[in-house]
């Protein structure tokens, strides 16, 4: 006889899925929560290009030329993601929470291990027929999204098909991760609300007490205050100044006095940028919310400067850095650089989740 | 042929089956008895690749069930004691679903299906498994071990929800398949039951196999320790006294103290008629009853224990 175990609990699974009252409820919500967010997207999208156009017309300007960017179609997809951050969050928890547990509690596992079945194929078979409800579900969404702008008479050329397709991945890393999340707990525990109870409470540590602890308060706990202007700078300040920006950040100086002090200063306030971006970062890379918000930022506000890829939404707010931020259309791969070491964590989270969850099924005591 | 082999299963350093050696002949049904906590369940467990043992091996037809886990399940059904369902699917989804996981295909898997249902009068039945009485899944998990047209039958405490009619309907099935060669291992602890199906028999105590037999060698063996202890079924028309006798193991008054059972380790019926004449009781019935099947257990139990 062919051995088709992975298969068939696959299949069963996929379509458990299709049929539960949960993943549709959620699912639907998650639709609706998308075209609107999209239809908000198209208004700001359509606003925004009436704005550009305008620009263009009046050329003439001296800034005409810094405000005249062209609004990127990605940026629709702005208020989507930041419904799929929280919706889809619980979409994965809700498909993977009793993925095990209910099989304990109900005692199928025991008839199912029962069966010339390796316990791989049955747990493999389960993460990948929630994972195809997962992505079918997805798909829909993006085709919606992708529907409701051509029915705006928006078309999406190559370059931004692609990003609507790294920025699908991304939700599906996301979703996935907490389908991973929700998986190892319900391996861990006998009952399915325990497991729904601890992954929720892992959610909220991931989405809310990490960028939290990121924020900058916190992190100057952590790092410090920033240095704080020399009494001389001051003092020179109060004579009539000119302003000058530096990345975003308006600092007025005297138009003569001490130039040493400035740049002793500017050096100090950089490597203090650096090091809270540093510890910001390395915290953000432990949150599957921060790191989707990382990429979605970079693909969905790609003309922004370089300086604000790094979390621009919610709480996880901007540090802005005193590098000199670049403004224009930006290639795939400068898009990708910043955001890789994100795509990586985000990419790591079902990885090793889903891994302990393999490790501790194969373990499991059937009794 | 099962072959169990030195098996010993350890949890925690406390040994739940320990050192159990023994054959099972095909076409036997061969009754693993024991109280709660024997190792009943924990041996099963092991026989169907579900626990691996600490050491020893089990092998089904040959073949080692840790070694080779996959073609020893292609050979056996197995029902446990709290046999579990997808409660959302249908008895017929139910089987195919496990069917296709024997490799069958599904239409075989439905036909089969509807075949089993019949046979253990579930047919008829479309509701979801989730509205099903615990004997209804019980009658379904007695279908689901025959799936596969194994070879080997593994059943754990079968009867312990079914009605009347579901243990007549059992005993018909688990009979007619040893009849066609197949091997069925019952585990229970209702010993009325073991001894109404099985060929032989096998005592289970503290992880350690006490006995094993046909159950008429066992009573057998057992007569002459059973002998040693002798129940006496008195009723009488007055209240009686206490009764004391030197040979007396235990003695339990009835509430209106008109009936007593008394075990004794020697037939002491005319010392107790005489001693009641004397006191002017009435005796309407004094009697000595013979060896019962859970007296010949319980004996096993005293010896090992």
């Amino acid at each position: 006889m062919a051995r088709n175990g992975l298969t068939t609990i696959a299949a069963k699974e996929f379509f458990d899925h299709l049929h539960s009252r949960k993943f549709l409820l959620i699912f639907g919500i998650l639709l609706i929560v998308a075209i609107v967010g999209m239809i908000g997207g198209i208004s700001d999208y359509n606003k925004n290009l009436e704005d550009y156009n305008k620009h263009q017309s009046t050329i003439d300007s001296p800034l005409s030329s810094y405000m005249a960017e062209k609004p990127s179609i990605l940026s629709v997809f702005s208020s989507v993601a930041t419904y799929l951050v929280f919706v889809g969050g619980i979409l994965g928890i809700a498909m993977g929470f009793d993925l095990v547990s209910k099989e304990k509690e109900s005692k199928s596992l025991k008839i199912l291990l029962s069966h010339p079945v390796y316990r791989d194929e049955v747990i493999n078979g389960k993460a990948l027929g929630g994972i195809a409800a997962l992505a079918g579900a997805l798909f829909v969404v993006l085709f919606i999204a992708l529907a409701t702008l051509l029915v705006y008479g928006i078309v999406p050329d190559g370059n931004e098909l692609i990003l609507i397709g790294i920025f699908g991945l991304a939700s599906f890393l996301l979703i996935f991760a907490y389908f991973a999340i929700a998986l190892f707990m319900s391996t861990i525990m006998d009952e399915s609300g325990s497991a729904l109870i601890y992954t929720v409470i892992i959610f909220i540590a991931l989405s809310a007490l990490i960028p939290t602890l990121a924020s900058t308060t916190v992190t100057e706990l952590v790092i410090g205050n920033p240095p704080e202007l020399p009494r001389e700078l001051i003092d020179q300040m109060q004579q009539p100044a000119n302003t000058s920006e530096v990345s975003g950040v308006t600092v007025t100086f005297a138009s003569k006095g001490n130039n040493g002090a400035w740049d002793e200063f500017g050096e100090r306030m950089q490597a203090y940028s650096e090091k809270r971006q540093m510890v910001y970062s390395t915290l953000a890379l432990f949150s599957p919310t921060m790191n989707y918000d990382a990429i979605t930022s970079a693909v969905t506000q790609q003309y922004s400067s370089r300086a604000m890829v790094i979390g621009s939404r919610g709480s996880t707010t901007t540090t802005a850095a005193f590098s000199v931020g670049t403004s224009g259309d930006v290639g795939l791969e400068d898009l990708l650089y910043p955001i890789i070491a994100s795509i990586i964590a985000l990419l790591l989270f079902p990885v090793v989740f889903f891994g302990l969850a393999y490790l501790r099924f194969m373990r499991l005591d059937v009794r | 042929m099962i072959q169990l082999e030195h098996l010993t299963k350890e949890y925690n350093g406390v040994r739940a089956v320990n050192d159990l050696t023994t054959e099972i002949p095909d076409g036997e049904i061969f009754g693993l008895l024991g109280p709660n906590g024997a190792g009943k369940s924990t041996t099963i467990l092991m026989l169907t690749g579900l626990i691996e043992p600490t050491s020893g091996h089990c092998l089904i037809g040959g073949l080692d069930v840790a070694r080779d886990p996959i073609r020893v399940k292609q050979q056996i059904g197995y029902m446990p004691e709290d046999v579990g369902f997808y409660a959302s699917l249908s008895a017929e989804e139910n089987l195919t679903y496990f069917g296709r996981l024997y490799g069958m295909d599904t239409p075989a898997c439905k036909e089969r299906s509807a075949e089993l249902l019949s046979l253990v009068g579930l047919d008829g039945v479309t509701k979801d498994v989730g509205g099903y009485s615990k004997g209804m899944r019980q009658r379904l998990g007695l279908a689901k071990a025959l799936l596969n047209d194994p070879a080997v039958i593994i059943l754990d405490e079968p009867t312990a929800n079914l009605d009347p009619q579901g243990v007549a309907d059992y005993r018909r099935i688990i009979t007619e398949v040893a009849r066609q060669g197949k091997t069925v291992v019952v585990s229970s602890h209702i010993l009325e039951e073991v001894s109404r199906v099985s060929t032989t028999v096998g005592i289970l105590s503290k992880g350690r196999l006490i006995a094993q037999g046909s159950w008429r060698d066992l009573a057998r063996d057992l007569s002459g320790r059973a002998d040693t202890h002798v129940t006496i079924l008195v009723e009488t028309r007055d209240p009686m006294p206490d009764l004391v006798h030197p040979d007396l193991v235990s003695i339990n008054y009835e509430h209106d103290r008109r009936g007593v059972v008394i075990v004794a380790s020697s037939d002491i019926r005319d010392a107790i008629s005489d001693s009641l004449a004397l006191a002017g009781i009435r005796i309407r019935s004094l009697s000595r009853e013979g060896l019962t099947l859970e007296e010949t257990f319980l004996s096993y139990y005293q010896v090992a224990g």
